[in-house]
């Protein structure tokens, strides 16, 4: 039975029913806390441990999803690639914006892992969680941490940013829009981002440039911060 | 017909930007070389954005989907999680502030020296 549980399609149809469900969820309670991801893991986890079936056979046929991790990083270009008319308008803000975020998101985590005496395996693993997720794993896999405790960080650090954005500019004393909107995307990526979308269309386009403007900085800078 | 070029076209991409990946002098993730390789092809007009089409907003629009397994993997690592849980929080929440205010009083600064050339070029 096992054997039969551990192909690729076990784990892609359980995958996709609960991705379904989860974004079912999220549309009716329009809430970032009933995040599609939290709720389709949540399924997942509950329905191998509701059968008695190991994690690891889940893993076995998952990793046929796993393929596509490098093909969604690649066509991120695209989001860059059809924003460039929003882009050239306000590129050196922009470009030097994310750098600083970057910078400040490397630096932060670095600095309170060592002041909490977290260890290497974990700094590996939370470098990058400012970033896209395809990114931030694969970031991550390149200083050997953890991926699952990645994608954990990226969730908690993408619902802070949903969560705060409103709040942010008011405490920093930010006015303006472009401002507004870079800091979201630099700070929280697409879960921040989905907030931004709805403040604003500036705040909007500008925090989605960000995302993959902050994720190249963050590949740069990071073994600096490692 | 029309998807199976496009998602050879995605694939044959990301394969050469992990050949590139593996040529560098120093580690950088291959699917983000492919990303910047993507970035620059479509620039310079040399990859049109409908070779790439349907298949790349498939993945863009469900990209969350991709997580889940990783996302499942996590319950592997409950025990650290749960040994660390109020650092993790006070790192990802106290990092989401700081890179915040860097990103946008940059984007502030940076703007304001702009102007303040452009007055005094105009001067």
């Amino acid at each position: 039975m096992l054997e039969i549980l551990s192909s690729p399609l076990f784990g892609i149809a359980l995958s996709i029913v609960a991705f379904r469900i989860g974004m079912w969820v999220n549309k009716k309670l329009k809430t970032p806390l009933a995040n599609p991801l939290i709720i389709a893991m949540l399924l997942v986890v509950g329905f191998l441990s509701a059968f008695g079936i190991p994690v690891e056979v889940y893993e076995e046929g998952s990793s046929f999803i796993l393929m596509f991790l490098a093909p969604v990083t690649a066509v991120l270009a695209l989001t860059i690639y059809r924003q460039r008319k929003t882009l050239m308008g306000s590129f050196l803000p922009v470009l030097l914006g994310t750098l600083a975020g970057a910078v400040a998101a490397l630096a932060t985590v670095r600095i309170s892992c060592d002041l909490l005496g977290l260890d290497r395996t974990i700094l590996a693993s939370l470098l990058s969680k400012s970033v896209t997720t395809p990114v931030a794993i694969a970031l991550t896999e390149q200083f050997g941490g953890i991926p699952a405790l990645t994608i954990a960080s990226t969730i908690i650090t993408g619902l802070a940013g949903n969560l705060l954005a409103p709040v942010l500019p008011k405490v920093f004393g930010i006015t303006d829009p472009v401002a507004h909107g870079v800091g979201i995307g630099a700070c929280s990526h697409a879960l921040g981002t989905s907030k931004a979308l709805e403040i604003g269309e500036i705040e909007g386009a500008m925090s989605s440039i960000s995302i993959s403007l902050s994720a190249i900085w963050t590949v740069l800078l990071a073994p600096l911060f490692f | 017909m029309k998807y199976l070029t496009q998602l050879a076209v995605i694939f044959g991409l990301c394969l050469v930007g992990d050949v590139i990946s593996a040529l560098l002098p120093f580690s950088f993730p291959g699917s983000v070389v492919s990303m910047l390789l993507v970035l620059v092809l479509l620039s310079t007009k040399l990859l049109k954005e409908q070779a790439l089409g349907e298949s790349a907003d498939f993945m863009l629009r469900n990209m969350t989907f991709f997580f889940i397994p990783p996302g499942v993997s996590i319950i592997r690592y409950m025990d650290i999680i749960n040994s660390i849980w109020w650092q993790l929080l006070l790192v990802n929440i106290v990092s989401v502030i700081t890179c915040f205010a860097a990103a946008s009083w940059t984007v502030v600064l940076v703007g304001r020296m702009q102007k303040a050339l452009a007055g005094r070029r105009h001067a």
